[in-house]
């Protein structure tokens, strides 16, 4: 054991999850409580919509990637029919894990261990020495296809999936998150994204939920991300609230974002959420964004550029890369990130992949500081006293409008808020409808 | 998504190459010292190290292109400016304070050379204790240039075992 190592010893008993959160507060144990740990991925995991993969990642019949949802292996694969299928990756003979590559191309996958065969939609289709079922042989044959996710649906590429049969659809999942969706995919010609750079795999000793939580506060980077601004470059756009029209929301769900477009639509200039590039150094792709979308929505499109959103549970639209959260119990989380990359426009994706590097990842500017500071509060949070973490932060200047629960003052705490609403709906069964 | 097939993918040697009795003591000593400097933190002496066209790799895969494929570090001598800046300010809260590190570096071989630049390359092991104790390794290859009476990094590339991920957080100077 090292001092890492700070999940709490299990309860006895069930904990009450509704007792652990407060409209402006939470209990600390929601960081640290193996229990909790186990409901939420039972209850967050294992029966609501869950970010899987992108389209792109699976472009041809026959295309997969294997993913672990809670702990447990999938396969996301696209069959001869076009369709994508979530199918558990655990030969459904003795258990064996049947897909052993990150990604790949196959019409059918072959268990090893006995050699059942099973095509790429499921269907078990080879059994060696089938004699020795007997008469029985059809209905084993029959019955044991790979178990497939509940429902599988996908919004603008992006491949969700409910392992169970979920309360709600997906549309009404993601309800207002679907904007930040479509402000992404404005950004390319063809309303087309390509995720096929690689996934960085960032281990984070830290709750999962700080990972998400973290990536929609408007109030650290000042702090966190201080060494970037004073020794590297200066943030794109003021992070002193008083200064600045960037604005925290609430978008219902569990669903929040950071958003710039007020700001930038202010100072009407393109690409400052881009190293400020003119636009004249991206000529093939300006030229293919007016074609496609004419030149006052691109224009457009170029002021207010990516979305800076969190979709619940495990989705972050991280401007123009795109993280997933995979957590590894109540300390430990992987973030998975990779660069929004746009077909077609090569001028723009080397500068993203550069961006990306810069920012993200273990070795990034900003996130290895994120992912020490998410370590060193699992170590505070081990202290028991004050058992509450306080997220009051502009709570008196919250407005309700139709596009969620908005503050003007970026630093507020109004996406912790909204997040911990949802989270003890969910986990308390307290939300089957949605609840924007 | 961890995977078997990713681990320990470093690039082979190619025939030819020349083993440890073969690597100038000049060319061994310069890359001791950068790991030296490296291990200690001793960022602005690391820095000095580099020539202007600089290419400081951690790919995620040996077979990775940067132009399409997304890797852990891929600096220009602009970026290791920035990097060092960084270190440097006190504030890089992942390395304030500095992990410590010792890094052991052998199987040394000359795998290319032309009129002025040697490609070196070798296997490594570092140990960093931060929170606890994690052990790194790889292959690490260097371009090394002789300019002047100097001998300048011009390129260093990290083929880590892990580079399949995860991958824990790796804000010193790998």
């Amino acid at each position: 054991m090292t001092e890492l190592d700070t999940s709490a010893p299990v309860g006895v008993g069930k904990v009450d999850v509704a007792a652990l959160v407060e409209p402006d507060r939470v209990h600390g144990s929601v960081y640290t409580s193996q229990e909790v740990y186990d409901q939420e991925m039972d209850r967050i995991f294992r029966n609501g919509w869950v970010f899987v993969a992108h389209d792109s990642e699976v472009p041809e019949p026959g295309d997969y990637v294997t993913r672990r949802i809670a702990g447990e292996p999938w396969i996301v694969v696209r069959g001869k029919d076009g369709e994508v299928r979530v199918l558990a990756n655990r030969c459904t003979h003795r258990g064996n894990r049947l897909c052993n590559a990150d990604a790949g191309n196959s019409s059918s996958f072959r268990c090893p261990y006995h050699g059942w065969t099973f095509s790429n939609d499921g269907h078990l289709t080879g059994v060696p020495m089938r004699d020795g079922y007997g008469s029985s042989f059809h209905e084993v044959r029959d019955a044991m296809g790979l178990a497939p996710a509940a429902a599988v649906d996908s919004y603008g590429g992006f491949v969700f999936a409910s392992l169970n049969p979920p309360a709600i659809t997906l549309r009404e999942h993601l309800g207002n998150s679907t904007v930040a969706l479509d402000r992404l995919l404005a950004l390319s010609p063809t309303g087309e994204l390509n995720l096929r750079a690689g996934w960085m795999k960032h281990d984070m000793r830290c709750n999962w939920k700080m990972v998400m939580e973290n990536n929609v506060d408007g109030y650290h980077a000042l702090f966190t991300h201080a060494s970037v601004y004073d020794a590297v470059k200066p943030a794109k756009v003021s992070h002193v609230p008083s200064k600045v029209e960037v604005y925290v929301r609430d978008l219902g769900n569990g669903h929040s974002e950071i958003d710039y477009a007020k700001e930038y639509s202010r100072l009407d200039e393109e690409f400052i959420w881009f190293g400020r590039i003119r636009r004249e150094k991206l000529p093939n792709y300006v030229a293919a964004m007016e074609e496609a979308r004419g030149a006052e929505d691109t224009h457009r499109a170029f002021v207010v550029g990516p979305p800076h959103t969190l979709i619940f549970p495990n989705l972050f639209l991280a401007e123009m890369n795109i993280m997933t959260v995979e957590p590894l119990g109540p300390g430990r989380a992987i973030a998975y990130t990779t660069p929004a990359l746009i077909p077609g426009a090569d001028e723009v994706n080397e500068k993203t992949l550069r961006r990306s590097e810069g920012a993200m990842g273990p070795a990034g500017f900003l996130i290895a500081d994120d992912g020490e500071i998410g370590a060193r509060n699992q170590l505070g949070l081990a202290a028991g006293s004050p058992e509450w973490v306080v997220l009051r932060r502009g709570e008196e200047s919250d407005i309700t409008d139709e596009t969620g629960i908005v503050n003007h003052d970026k630093s507020a705490e109004t996406p912790q808020r909204g997040w911990w609403k949802h989270w003890s709906q969910v986990l308390t069964g307290t939300t089957t409808a949605p609840d924007a | 998504m961890s995977d078997l097939t990713s681990l320990g993918a470093a690039a082979a040697a190619p025939a030819g190459a020349v083993p440890a009795a073969g690597v100038d003591p000049a060319l061994a000593s310069f890359i001791y010292t950068e790991a030296r400097l490296a291990d200690e933190a001793r960022y602005s002496e690391w820095e000095a190290l580099w020539d202007d066209d600089a290419k400081y790799w951690v790919p995620m895969h040996p077979d990775h292109d940067p132009k399409v494929n997304v890797s852990y570090i891929y600096d220009n001598r602009r970026r290791i400016r920035s990097r060092i800046a960084q270190l440097n300010s006190g504030n890089r809260h992942s390395q304030t304070p500095p992990s410590v590190l010792r890094r052991l570096i052998t199987n040394l071989e000359v795998v290319a050379q032309d009129a002025d630049t040697t490609t070196v390359a070798g296997n490594f092991v570092i140990y960093e204790y931060r929170f606890d104790l994690t052990v790194w390794a790889g292959r690490y290859e260097y371009r090394i240039r002789a300019r002047g009476g100097d001998l300048k990094l011009a390129a260093k590339t990290v083929h880590l075992v892990n580079a399949g991920g995860p991958v824990s957080t790796m804000s010193f100077l790998v």
